[in-house]
This record gives structure tokens, sequence and C-alpha cells, in this order.
């Protein structure tokens, strides 16, 4: 199929170039109500995504449109063609500034394989079921219902300057409701695990967490309205604030306008009071599902800081929006590595706060840096009692606050993540119920 | 004009209908479901263009079995003659076969009627017919007049896209087949003044084509003020005001309140407090509210949803009552209920589920200018950002762009942004004490379920006043 979706594209003589991702996913996937299955599925999909270019020129300034469809294994060769021409054509009307396609650079670096690698799937996903029931053992809690998703993904980058890159992974995913009955109502969290790694300790160790912390929700009780108060973040929140230093410092953000960070910036300020960031990329992280020695466009990836001690090192780059920037690329990374800081966990949470364990959904704006989110569960620590609460909601903007927010010096890790375990803001707003 | 059924899914019917029988052979129940969903998206920005397929495109087909016990499935998307068996055999090999160690849920055996029943949309102008340099010209020419109007604009994006969808229903009993297009056409504008950064967007949407874009054009002004007024835009003070929401954010409010709280898979799985309160009232006596593909025509509206259920017109709240709830086929099967034909997967690749389609409150009776006229001191609520659903705790999360502050029944130019609207679900819904007489949906977003499952739905209703409480 690929050979064929090559041969059309080069009898498309108004093409100048090209980029295939094809990838082959095969996936088991079980349904749990309580401790039983409700449904399992398997699934087998061969994809083909093609982008065509077609460099022009108009006033002595070059250019190169492009347009991406997608290819179906089911298509015959009047189809591919038509979609293909289809997409040359509109490639002639996208008029963005001319760049060059990745080029081969030689062997690409990959990811350790990892232990699902040669795996039995059906094998695994009971070893992956009896991981997660493993403590789900509790008389007035446990889990609600689970789903579970063992993929392996093939994927394939060839273009037209003779690029030609594979690599295979696996990822197991898993969503868990898990629920808690203290006397009142019963309470329900949500968690989303996700690893490349098979190990069944550090599963259930995850699962056993997050139905002990829903009987913290169980038991909690509204949320004062505090006005400003100390906030600590902690577990998928901390992942997601840093989000936001990722997007504001990418190429493609600057490029867009919607960062005007420039490299040399002191993007926390010039006096901070706090901790100060340092944000490295690793597309070789261990365990996580985002792991890759090339990205979407066949570049070769290699580690790389980003910000350093709150400084912009360089920004994020990928192939396009480097040249657009006159800038090295560093291709697109999805793993973030944070530093700690200056102080434990326990320091942080010495003075009265709030601490967020579950928000409804954090939400952060990467282009304006707000953020917020109804509190599901939080403990509240008014200098002299730890009390867990719920309700209400915290709001505040990461650009006006982070000349002075500290991070905790234990780590976390979360599949795509590593970094603090807690991050404190100083003054944010939390409505109350 | 009528748009074209996929010739794909035609072509490959029988082969499908052969697929079922071999299947047959082994299992008691055997359906397929074949999509073939294509479409293109169009972008002109002040920095660049796109073009490329619609995000969420998609060919190929999930078959359904009953495995003795209860439901497997299997996802595939490579079909032909000579494939047939090994299909039937990685079916027969892979599924329903979970380790002796872990219990089951049985479900009866699916009992369908004969039905074959087609449904083909017409569409005012099919962006299919259209050139792609008509379409990037004329987004082109909104965003250059919209540049010219400020400065402050940092960048802005107008966009069209549409999705065509194909689907093919095939089991022992049934024959179904749909073809539709629906289309989204918006602005967004990004200001920037000194170190401060706002953006507004707007949208058209619905079971419609090119024509959205004419739509489109008129609001690019408005989008563009309403940016660069932002830029003066304070945060909220926590508290509790009373609001008119306008029809994008009461459509927010049905869908995160009473769309999630009543997908009947979560009354299965004892996650929905809404099972508790059917026959009770649950919002005041001025709401009612509305859920179905047949509900309206717009983003969501099919002849049957992704397990072959007929699409309905579920009318979830009656004058403040909670009547029922939506199902998908299975949930109904476990509850005892009629399916109402929400089993909607994000694709042929996905699980089906109990999933809103066009969620909306009806209209009421009050004039939208005796609604502004009521409010002595709070806010218009505009611009859905997002929202996330707690059916379990009936606790609301909804982010707005926007509030106008409203003092003695008029607007004073002062904005609020952005707008965090949280609260516990009864309290809102039984606030609402005027619903304005025109309803308006929206569609031009994604529904999630948690975190994942993508689906397209529309929201929508009137203006409605409320008391809510803003962080």
């Amino acid at each position: 199929m690929l050979d064929k979706i090559i041969k059309v594209i080069k009898s498309n003589n108004n093409i100048t170039g090209y980029l295939i991702t094809e990838t082959m996913e095969d996936s088991s996937e079980m349904f749990f109500i309580k401790k039983n299955l409700d449904m399992d599925r398997a699934k087998s999909v061969h994809h083909y995504a093609v982008t065509v270019y077609t460099d022009f020129e108009e006033d002595g300034t070059c250019y190169k449109g492009s347009s991406q469809t997608e290819i179906h294994p089911t298509m015959n060769e009047t189809e591919i063609r038509k979609a293909i021409d289809t997409a040359a054509y509109a490639a002639r009307y996208v008029k963005n500034p001319y760049y060059p396609l990745v080029e081969p650079r030689g062997e690409y670096k990959h990811p350790a394989a990892g232990s699902f690698s040669g795996m039995n799937a059906s094998e695994y996903m009971n070893k992956i079921v009896k991981a997660i029931y493993k403590y789900d053992d509790f008389q007035n809690g446990g889990i609600n219902s689970c789903e579970i998703f063992l993929n392996r993904v093939y994927t394939h980058v060839v273009n037209s300057e003779g690029v030609d890159a594979d690599y295979e992974h696996y990822s197991c995913q898993v969503e868990l409701i898990t629920t808690w009955k203290e006397g009142g109502e019963e309470a329900e969290l949500y968690k989303w695990l996700e690893y490349s790694e098979f190990n069944p300790d550090k599963l259930s160790e995850e699962v056993r967490e997050a139905i002990l912390i829903c009987r913290e929700k169980a038991i909690a009780g509204n949320t004062p309205a505090l006005g400003k108060v100390d906030v600590i973040l902690t577990r998928e929140a901390v992942k997601e604030l840093f989000e936001f230093y990722h997007r504001q410092s990418m190429a493609s953000s600057v490029y867009n306008h919607n960062s005007t960070w420039k490299v040399g910036d002191h993007i926390q300020g010039d006096e901070v009071k706090g901790d100060l960031i340092t944000l490295t990329l690793n597309p070789f992280m261990k365990d996580s599902t985002c792991s890759r020695g090339f990205d979407g466009d066949g570049y070769p990836l290699e580690p790389v800081t980003i910000i350093e001690c709150g400084e912009l090192k360089r920004y994020s780059a990928s192939n396009r929006y480097a040249h657009y920037l006159g800038v090295e690329p560093t291709g697109s990374i999805q793993n973030m590595e944070v530093k700690g800081g200056k102080y434990s966990e326990k320091t942080l949470k010495s003075e009265p706060h709030m601490e967020i364990a579950a928000f409804s959904d954090f939400s952060v704006d990467y282009i304006t840096g707000d953020f917020g989110g109804e509190i599901r569960l939080a403990w509240y620590y008014d200098g002299k009692e730890r009390l867990p609460v719920t309700g209400g909601s915290i709001s505040g903007n990461i650009c006006a606050a982070h000349n002075e927010i500290y991070l905790s010096n234990e780590l976390q890790k979360d599949n795509s993540f590593e970094g603090p375990m807690a991050v404190k803001i100083l003054n944010v707003n939390v409505a109350g119920v | 004009m009528k748009v074209a059924m996929s010739d794909f899914l035609t072509t490959s019917k029988p082969l499908i209908k052969r697929l079922v029988k071999l299947l047959s052979e082994d299992y008691k129940y055997v359906s397929v479901l074949g999509t073939d969903t294509g479409g293109k998206s169009f972008q002109a920005s002040k920095t660049g263009y796109d073009v490329s397929d619609y995000m969420f495109r998609e060919r190929g087909f999930v078959v359904r079995v009953h495995n003795g016990t209860n439901y497997s499935e299997y996802s595939f998307n490579e079909i032909s003659e000579d494939k047939l068996e090994s299909i039937a055999e990685s079916i027969r090999s892979r599924l329903g076969r979970c380790d002796e160690g872990i219990a089951v849920n049985s479900y009866e055996v699916i009992e369908e009627e004969d039905i074959k029943e087609s449904f083909i949309s017409d569409v005012e102008i099919n962006p299919e017919e259209l050139n792609p340099e008509k379409i990037i010209k004329e987004l082109s020419a909104i965003r250059d007049e919209a540049l010219a109007v400020s400065d402050l604009i940092a960048n802005l994006r107008v966009a069209f896209a549409y999705q065509h969808v194909s689907k093919i229903f095939i089991s022992g009993k049934k024959d179904l087949e749909q073809s539709y297009i629906i289309g989204e056409s918006s602005i967004f504008s990004i200001v920037r003044r000194d170190n401060k950064v706002k953006y507004c967007y707007d949208s058209a949407s619905g079971m419609r084509g090119y024509e959205l874009v004419s739509e489109i054009r008129e609001k690019y002004r408005e989008i563009v003020d309403t940016s660069i007024k932002l830029l003066d835009s304070e945060p909220a003070i926590p508290g509790e005001y009373d609001v008119i929401c306008a029809p994008d954010i009461a459509g927010l409010i049905a869908h995160e309140a009473f769309g999630h709280g009543v997908e009947m898979d979560m009354f299965v799985k004892g996650r929905a407090k809404g099972a508790e309160y059917i026959g009770h009232q649950v919002a005041s006596e001025k709401t009612t509210m509305h859920e179905g593909a047949a509900a309206a025509k717009h983003m969501s509206s099919y002849l049957f949803d992704d397990e072959g259920t007929l699409g309905t017109d579920t009318v979830v709240i009656d004058k403040g009552i909670l009547k029922t709830g939506i199902s998908d086929l299975l949930s109904a099967m476990k509850l005892g209920t009629v399916p109402t034909g929400n089993g909607k997967r994000e694709s042929f690749e996905r699980k089906a589920y109990a999933r809103m389609t066009n969620t909306f409150f009806a209209a009421g009776t009050d004039k939208y200018e005796d609604m502004l006229a009521s409010i002595k001191y709070g806010y218009q609520i505009e611009g859905m950002y997002s929202g996330m659903e707690d059916p379990k705790g009936w606790g609301i999360q909804c982010i707005a762009l926007l509030g106008r502050e409203i003092r003695d029944g008029r607007f004073t130019g002062k904005l609020i942004s952005p707008v965090l609207m949280t609260g516990f679900v009864p309290d809102v819904l039984k606030s609402i004490s005027m619903v304005s007489d025109k309803i308006h949906l929206d569609g031009a977003g994604y529904c999630g379920k948690g975190h994942k499952e993508f689906v397209k739905t529309s929201n929508g209703g009137p203006f409605i006043k409320a008391k809510v409480r803003l962080g």
C-alpha cells in the first residue's frame, strides 16, 4: 500500500514533497463494572496519513503549500489518486512561507524496548487485571468501574527527502473510577493511569492510593470561602501547570503570537523570590508512552533543556517553526522533566494552605496563563488542623504568580512527566461553597 | 441538494452481510457498524494557512457479537473477499476469552425487529463541490477585514470545516444506512496590549454546509471588539450572583448538569445520582430539557445511532421534574428500559457509550429585555470555554470566556474574564427564574466522557436567569 501511495504521489507533477505516517495498532480492551467483566474488545487497524507539499514562488518569494489527507487501506487506486490530487490542488493555495523538509541524519536512537515488548496480549491483560484488583478488598469502598486498554502501535515515517524511520511501542491505559461511602453520600473520584512498562506493584499501589483518597472525599466538608490563600497543587495538576511553560516555549506559539517569550528571557521575572524553573524535554524517558527517537516529521530527537533556572534557553521547535524563527530544531518532544525546588513537601505544607488532591478538571489556558477548576478533594490546613474539603473552586493566573512559586524537592512520575510532587502558589482565589 | 452515500459502504454491504452470516454460525447475535466519514478543514490566520482532512475522519467496521454470556467487539479497517475468514477467525480466537478467575456480567441476546431504512440529508451549499481556492480566498478576505479593525490583534484565525458522515448498520434483521454533512465555521481573535493577552471567539455550526461562512462573516467585528474590550477585564470576585446565561452557557449547563447526569450507562454503574431522582423535582418549573438525535436538526441528528437504534427526542426534564435518562442499547437492556438511540462511538475503533446528541433547554415565555431589567447587580455570562460533569456528586464546573456586568438592569460596559462557574446542580437549576422565548444551538466543540471518547454534540437553549457561584 505504501508503495502504491508513493507511486501515485510521484505521478502528480505539482507535488514537490511528501510525508507519510503509517501506523498499525493492535489493541485488547476490557471494561469492568465493579469486579465483573462487562465487555471485551479487540482492535486491529492500519492508517496512512499523507501530507503533500507544493513549493512555489510569487513576486520573488518562495512558499511551501501543504495539505494533509488520510489514505484508508481499503481505498482503490482511483480513490487514492483522487485524495492525493485533491490535496495537491488545495496545497497550491496554502501560501505558507517556505521551509525545507527533514533530511536523513543517520541512525535514530530508540527508547529501550520495554517489558511489554514481544507480549502475549491476553496473558498481560490478565496480569494487569490482577494487579488492578489486588487491593480492592475494602469494606466501604473500592473500584466502581475500570477500563483497560493494552495497545501495540507500530509507527513508520517516510518522506520525499529519504527519511525512513520506524518504531514500535506499547501502552497500557487504565481509566479508574473509585468510590467510598462513609455514612453520608457515596463519594467518587476519577483516575487515569498510563504506562509503557509492566510494573504490577506500581500499578497496584496507584490503584490502592486512588481508593484510599476517595475515603477522604467521603468525609470531606464543604470548602470554606477563604478569599486568597496559598494553594498547593499535587498530582496531575502539577503536570498541567508546567505544560503552560512547555507551550509558551514552543517556536510555533511564538511564531503564531500565542507567546512573546524570547530566548534569554527570565520568564518568571527579574526578582524571583521562590524557586526557579528548569524544564528539560527528554524523548527517552523511561516508562513513558510518549518516548520515541524521532518526531512526526522524522526529525531525530535528543534530550534538551528548554528552561534553565527561570531563563528560556531555547525554543521547543519542530522543523518548520525552527526554520521560521531561524533556530536549531529540537523536534517535537512530549516528555517533560522539571527539577525539584529547595524545600521538602513537608516544609511547603508547614504554613496554612489549601492542598488540592483532585479537581473536576484543572484547566490551564496556554495562551493567557489563567488557571482554575472545581475542587473535588482538598485538604485545608489552617495552621492547626488539616481537614478534607470538597466543592468550590480556585482561580488565578500563572504569569501573575510565578515570581514566587515553590516546588517540592520530592519528585513524582506520571507517564510523560517527571517533576515536583507539589507546587505551592501564593495568594490564590478560593471560592467556597 | 442531497448528499451522496459512501460508495465504499454501498459496495461493501454484500461482504458485510456475508460476514454477519458467517459469524452467525457461532454467535446468536452479530451486528456490524460500517463507517466512512471524511471532510476537510480550512484555516486562514495572520501567520499562515492550513488545509487538512477533518480531524475525526474514519473508514472501518466494528463487529459486535453475543459471546454466550455478554458482548464482545472487534474493530478493523481492512476488508476484502479473501479476508472474511481471517476476520471471523480473529473474532473467534481473541474475544470472549478472559481468564477463568474473572467474573463476567451476563446480558440477554438482543432481540430485533426487521427494519430497513435510509436517511440522506440535504445541504444548501455542499462544500465538497467547492474549489479549495474559493474557500481559502473567502476565509482570507474575512481575516483581512478583521485584521484591519485594530493593531492590537496579535493573531486572528478564520476557519471552516465540514464532516461528511456515512454509516451502515447490518445485523440479522437490520439494514440501515445514513449519510449527512455537518459543518462549522469560526473566528478566533487574540489581542495583546503590553503584557496582557486576551482572546475571543465565536462559531456557527449545524447540519449545514458552506453557507455557515456567511454567518460567521457577520460576526467578525463583534468578536474583535469583544477581544479588545477583554484587555480591560478583571477577574471575577468570588461570590454568588444573579446571572443571565446566554444560550451557549445555558446549553453548557444543560449538557454538564443533566446531559452527562442522565447517561444511563452511569445508572448501570451506580455512578449517577440522577437515577434516584426520576420523578422528582430537580429544577424550577420553568425548566424543560430535551435530548436526542430527533430533538433538533443540528450536529448530532441522525436516523440511527452506532448500535443500530433509531434516534429519538427524549424529554429529560419536564417543567422541573426529572422524567428519564438517555441510553445506549446495552444499558437499556440491563435496566429494563427502552433504548433512546444515544449509543455513540468516538469512531468505529472505540466502544459505544450512552452519549448526548442535541441537548437543550426548551424556550420559555420571558422577553430578554425583561430579564435584563430584572437584574439589580450581576452578570451576563457568555462564550463557552469548557465544562466538566460530575454525575455522582452533582457538582458542575463551567468555564466561560466572559461576564458582562449588569447594574440596575443595564450593562455597565465592564467585563470579567475568565468566568469559572461552579455549584450543586439542583441548586443551579432550581434557581432558574426566567427563560427567554427563543432558543439557539451551538455545536462547534467536542464532548468527552470523563477525559476521552470525544464526539460531536450540540447544546443550547434560550437565555436563562439563574443564581450561580462564580470563582
